[in-house]
């Protein structure tokens, strides 16, 4: 059943059609996902969107209703969990509260009944590891936070799992620390080459870390990739307003032109199929001034001199920036004009929109427009 | 600090290849046990060891011990890999369930009490049977924990649900037939109940009526004012309550006027249920809302009244009350009998019961919130207003499981009612003299069935209805604020109630002290030790026997309970909610009809166990498991699970997090479990009274006997002797829970 454990090769692991429900709540809807071997993978999404579910169940911790999961090459359906060949730091991070430092660390390897001088070298340098050399006697309880959060990545690491799965494992941790010791996670997974899978509900800190993020909402998966593809390119309106901040406008595409309210918008990208579309703008790519001023340098641009009019409700002095609520006939627009170059306009103040296309996505047909609904 | 010196890549997998399975282990155990061990006896040492009976001597003569070995040498070659086919699983599987088949048949048709050989044979074959489940993919456990759970169900089923039922079929089978005469000669029996009582004028059965009526109307009028404005909504519920009083009114009635055990049984349980809660909630409320030093008294009364044996304030009453009585007679200069009968009964009960409703409410009280209050305060609610909508719904749960535990115990009680009934019948004595005095085992069985139907029936109103309606929450988080004082109305009387009861325990317990000192109380009381010097000779064998029982049987009941409660508790399986509900069903078993039914259950054919130490033990057992799974429950309860989960992560097997991570924290609570079951096995005597014969006697009964016979100083030595005995116990408990305690508790919280 259990193989030899691998040195440092993190393997890849798959979910095909995973479902779990708890009585009639559906917890894990239907996921399937490719997590590719040795790199850091987020799963990002709303609290109850079932995030920890996915992770336990990868884990073994839970039974799953229906699908089929691998890990590497090896489907794991029906292992238990600890024949699976992933550890797990908790959130709690669930030392045993009766075993010091030492033997908290060592108790994985005692499992696989290593051997004492074995276990002595590695329990050692996987503490060195984490920065903890030196605190082998302490009992859980006469550790800080942070130690303690240490010493379960330890307990995890020097297993050297294919696969190492996190539950928000910084959350316990203040703000500060928190930045430090999700860089020093980061550099170790990378340095081990181990698969990590991290869960968490703070976009910062998935964009921090991941090389992939999984963005879930109500038990299912709405998009994996990069965190710049996932900021660039969201596959629907709930990425686009969960990754950053988001406008979504209605635009009509029109042989191949696409028309935001009487505004041509210069060629954003995305999915172009004509009709009823949704447009994602970030609050960034929309350039803003005075009704009637043209634009600086826009000379030559076929949209020049056009845009989409409207009327500053709000605005926010931010020091280099200034953030606008902008209201328009194509709905109210948050916009942050980052190169401050006069006078913040006041509320009241008619204003021309235009929208840069590096910051704009067409969203594919049918995805967002509820949320666009919601929105306003 | 380099990354590539992290290599200790012999990391070798959980299960050593090379190492053959767990199941050749058992199936050695079987070949062994079974070829040199006798599979059946003759006398009643279960541990006999005679040549004649051993497998081996069987071998050319009875041919399911020959199979049943043969199977065993085939689970041998098959259970030797360590991680066998599912196939091989099923395999095994078929083979084990074969091989228990066979052992049973062998013990039949033998027909002689099993011996230790068809039990080491039994329970291996079970254990594979149960590993066999887990590698067949038939019950998603590991092995370890498929055969811990047949071994339970085997044992629940025997050693519970078994008894049970064969005083259930002795009641409706007389001499092969089946009849339900007894169940009707018993019921119509004035001993059970009469109703019409001939010498009265009065037709009783007229008066319930008139009463029922009464209590109906008064009930509608009420419901009809109080709900005025909605009648329509509440129509259903205002018909609900008219009937409900009309049927309460209407029995309570017929029971008042009535006479016989369950009219006796019923007014007393109901009252000591009441005035022990009452008392219960008095006490705990006082402990924490008055300056009274109420909780430094309380605790050596709860102690006290643990480790007391449960008809010893029985005989205190004598002492006190009796026709001898210090009080009634000496400073009265009475001569009554008033106090033989349920009188005394219900005194002695209560000081027995409420320590247990104050135990039970203190929980309650203490987690009312201060801040609720408060907050009800600002909110401009009245004191009145406050109790009448904030603390009592929060209390009403508590305080209705309190009264519905005294009920329980009441109506299960054996010793007082044996001791100070004066001849007035109740339920738990009326099992007692049916078999000892009328010799009739299928009354006795009738009597067994209807108590046990009475307690089972207020156990599953207790485990169902509150379990519902219990709002209190242990969020863990301290409260802040001062709980609002009693108002002096209500802190006076509870304050008087509470001295008139310590003084009344201590009276009493000194009397059973001096009782032991004087030659015979009330008629000469000079001082002698002649009581102490007589244990010699005849208590402290018996004393010493009982005490070895004891430890004996609390081992595999502290065991047994906590493994139930971590297969209740931690693990899923299908019939976990089986087993669950008749595990906690056996807290509802009076002790009366467990005895009752083991008498019947275990006293011909090859479960034989009559006259044996063996039933002893196994009484006392499975009637104290409940404490175990109790307390391992709670224990349970006190551990996350993530603690469990990280280790199962860290390829341990449950057995592996069983033994190193939950044993460990659960220590405090094992040790405590131990000594808890070791202290009520000491004091029992409902479960043991008809299992003990002259040669394995119990000190419990033989103070029982003495009493009966006269001999009150001696008895009342011989308790001295059991409660010192028990004090010493529960304080060293005390002095190593600390001690562990206080490491744990360092380890625990952090
Ligand atoms: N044991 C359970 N029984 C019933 N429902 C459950 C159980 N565990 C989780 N759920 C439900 O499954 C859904 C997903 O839960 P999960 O714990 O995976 O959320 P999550 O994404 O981790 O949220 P959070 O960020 O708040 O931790 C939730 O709706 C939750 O209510
Ligand atoms: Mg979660």
């Amino acid at each position: 059943m259990t193989e030899r454990l691998p040195t440092g090769m993190g393997a890849p692991v798959k979910l095909e059609q995973v479902t779990k429900r708890y009585g009639s709540v559906v917890a894990v809807n239907g996921v399937s996902l490719e997590i590719p071997g040795q790199k850091m993978v987020t799963l990002l999404g709303p609290s109850g969107c079932g995030k920890t579910t996915t992770l336990r169940i990868i884990a073994g911790l839970e039974s799953i209703s229906a699908g089929r999961i691998f890990i590497g090459d090896r489907e794991v359906t029906h292992q238990p969990a600890s024949q699976r060949p992933i550890t797990m730091v908790f959130q709690s991070y669930a030392l045993f509260p009766h075993l010091n430092v030492f033997e908290n660390v060592a108790y994985g390897l005692r499992n696989l009944r290593v051997s004492q001088a074995e276990i002595r070298t590695a329990v050692s340098e996987a503490l060195a590891l984490v920065g903890l050399a030196g605190l082998e006697g302490r009992l859980p309880s006469q550790l800080s936070g942070g130690q303690q959060q240490r010493v379960a990545l330890a307990r995890a690491l020097v297993m050297r799992p294919q696969v190492l799965l996190l539950d928000e494992p910084l959350s316990n941790l203040d703000a500060k620390l928190r930045k430090q010791v999700r860089q020093e996670l980061r550099a170790l997974q990378q340095r081990l080459g181990i698969t990590g899978i991290y869960v968490t509900h703070d976009q910062s800190e998935a964009l921090a870390v991941s090389d992939v993020i999984v963005v879930m909402r109500d038990g299912v998966v709405q998009q994996v990739g990069t965190p710049e593809e996932l900021y660039t390119r969201p596959a629907n309106a709930f990425v686009a307003r969960f990754i950053g901040d988001a406008n979504l406008v209605e635009a009509d595409v029109r042989g191949g032109q696409v028309w935001v309210k009487g505004y041509q918008v210069p060629d954003p990208p995305g999915h172009k199929a004509g009709g009823r579309r949704t447009l994602m703008i970030r609050p960034e790519a929309i350039s803003i001034r005075p009704a009637g001023e043209t634009a600086a340098g826009a000379t030559g641009d076929p949209g020049a001199g056009t845009g989409l009019p409207g009327r500053v409700i709000d605005s926010f002095y931010q020091g280099m920036s200034a953030e606008y609520l902008v209201d328009t006939d194509a709905g109210q627009l948050m916009v942050i004009d980052t190169h401050l170059d006069g006078p913040v306009l006041p509320p009241g103040t008619p204003v021309t929109l235009t929208f840069a296309p590096r910051g704009m996505y067409l969203l594919p047909e049918g995805e967002g427009a509820d949320l666009a609904a919601a929105a306003s | 600090m380099s990354v590539h010196t992290v290599t200790h890549p012999s990391a070798v997998p959980a299960t050593v290849h090379g190492r053959v399975g767990t199941p050749f282990w058992w199936a050695l155990l079987i070949l062994v046990g079974g070829l040199a061990l006798p599979w059946s006896r003759q006398g009643v040492n279960v541990l006999a060891y005679d040549a004649a009976r051993t497998g081996l001597w069987l071998l050319g003569q009875a041919w399911p011990v020959v199979t049943a070995l043969v199977l065993a040498a085939a689970l041998l070659f098959l259970g030797r890999q360590p991680l066998p086919s599912r196939t091989s699983g099923r395999v095994m599987l078929g083979l084990s369930t074969l091989g228990m088949a066979l052992t049973v048949a062998q013990l039949f048709m033998r027909g002689e009490p099993f011996g230790l050989g068809a039990v080491v044979v039994f329970l291996g074959f079970l254990s594979i049977a149960g590993i066999s489940l887990s590698y067949s993919g038939w019950l998603r456990v590991e092995p370890f924990a498929g055969a811990a759970i047949l071994w339970l169900a085997v044992f629940i089923g025997v050693f519970i649900l078994y008894p049970l039922g064969t005083m259930l079929a002795t009641s409706v089978w007389v001499r092969g037939e089946f009849t339900l005469d007894v169940f009707r000669q018993t019921l119509r029996s004035p001993t059970f109940f009469l109703f019409e009582n001939p010498w009265t004028e009065v037709s009783e059965r007229r008066l319930a009526q008139w009463v029922g009526l009464a209590a109906g109307f008064a009930a509608l009028a009420v419901q009809l004012v109080a709900h005025r404005r909605e009648l329509g909504r509440h129509a259903l519920r205002i018909a609900a309550w008219t009937l409900v009083s009309a049927a309460c009114g209407y029995s309570l009635s017929a029971l008042y006027t009535g006479f016989g055990a369950l009219r006796n049984s019923v007014l007393l349980a109901l009252s000591v249920g009441l005035v022990s809660t009452a008392l219960g909630l008095s006490f705990a409320l006082l402990a924490q809302r008055s300056r009274f030093p109420i909780r430094s008294l309380m605790g050596p009364f709860s102690t006290l009244s643990m480790i007391t044996p449960p008809f010893v304030l029985g005989l205190a009453m004598i002492y006190m009350f009796g026709r001898q009585g210090l009080i009634t007679n000496r400073l009265l200069g009475m001569n009554t009998t008033a106090f033989y009968g349920p009188l005394g009964v219900g005194v002695a009960q209560v000081l027995a019961f409420t320590p247990l409703a104050y135990l039970v409410l203190t929980g309650v009280v203490r987690s009312l919130d201060p801040a609720m209050e408060e907050a009800a305060q600002t909110l401009r609610a009245s004191r009145w207003r406050l109790f009448h909508t904030v603390t009592w719904p929060l209390l009403r749960p508590g305080v209705a499981n309190a009264f519905l535990l005294c009920v329980i115990e009441s109506l299960a009680d054996f010793g007082n009612p044996l001791i100070l009934g004066g001849g007035v019948p109740f339920l738990p004595t009326e099992v007692f003299f049916a078999i000892e005095g009328r010799f009739n085992q299928n009354e006795a069985a009738v009597y067994g069935v209807i108590l046990l139907f009475m307690t089972v029936g207020v156990f599953l109103l207790q485990h169902y209805w509150l379990r519902k309606a219990s709002y209190v929450t242990v969020t863990g988080k301290p409260s802040s604020g001062h709980p609002s004082p009693l108002p002096g109305a209500l802190e006076y009387p509870m304050v008087t109630a509470f001295v008139l009861w310590t003084l009344l325990g201590i009276m009493l317990y000194a009397s059973v002290f001096s009782g032991s000192f004087v030659k015979l109380w009330g008629f000469n009381n000079t001082f002698t030790l002649e009581h102490y010097e007589a244990l010699r000779t005849s208590g402290l064998g018996v004393f010493l026997d009982t005490a070895r029982l004891a430890a004996i049987a609390a081992v595999p009941s502290a065991l047994v309970g906590f493994l139930i409660a971590y297969v209740v508790g931690r693990l899923n399986f299908p019939g976990r909610s089986l087993l669950e509900f008749t595990s906690m069903l056996s807290f509802a078993v009076p002790g009366t009809v467990m005895g009752i039914g083991y008498v019947l259950a275990f006293n011909s054919g090859p479960l034989r166990l009559t006259g044996t130490e063996l039933i002893i033990i196994l009484a006392f057992v499975f009637r104290n498991m409940p404490v175990g799974i109790r307390s391992g429950l709670a224990a349970l309860q006190q551990i996350d699970r993530s603690l469990e989960e990280a280790s199962t992560t860290l390829r341990a097997s449950n057995l592996t997090t069983l033994r190193r991570i939950l044993f460990p924290l659960l220590v405090p609570a094992v040790i405590s479990g131990l000594m808890f079951s070791f202290v009520r096995a000491m004091t029992a005597i409902s479960q043991v009274i008809f299992l003990v014969t002259p040669s394995t006697n119990l000190a419990t009964v033989l103070i029982l006997s003495w009493v009966g016979h006269g001999s009150i100083g001696r008895g009342a030595a011989l308790s001295c002797v059991l409660i010192a005995a028990m004090a010493v116990v529960v304080l060293l408990l005390n002095v190593v829970l600390h001690r562990t305690g206080r490491n744990a508790g360092r380890a625990i919280t952090y």
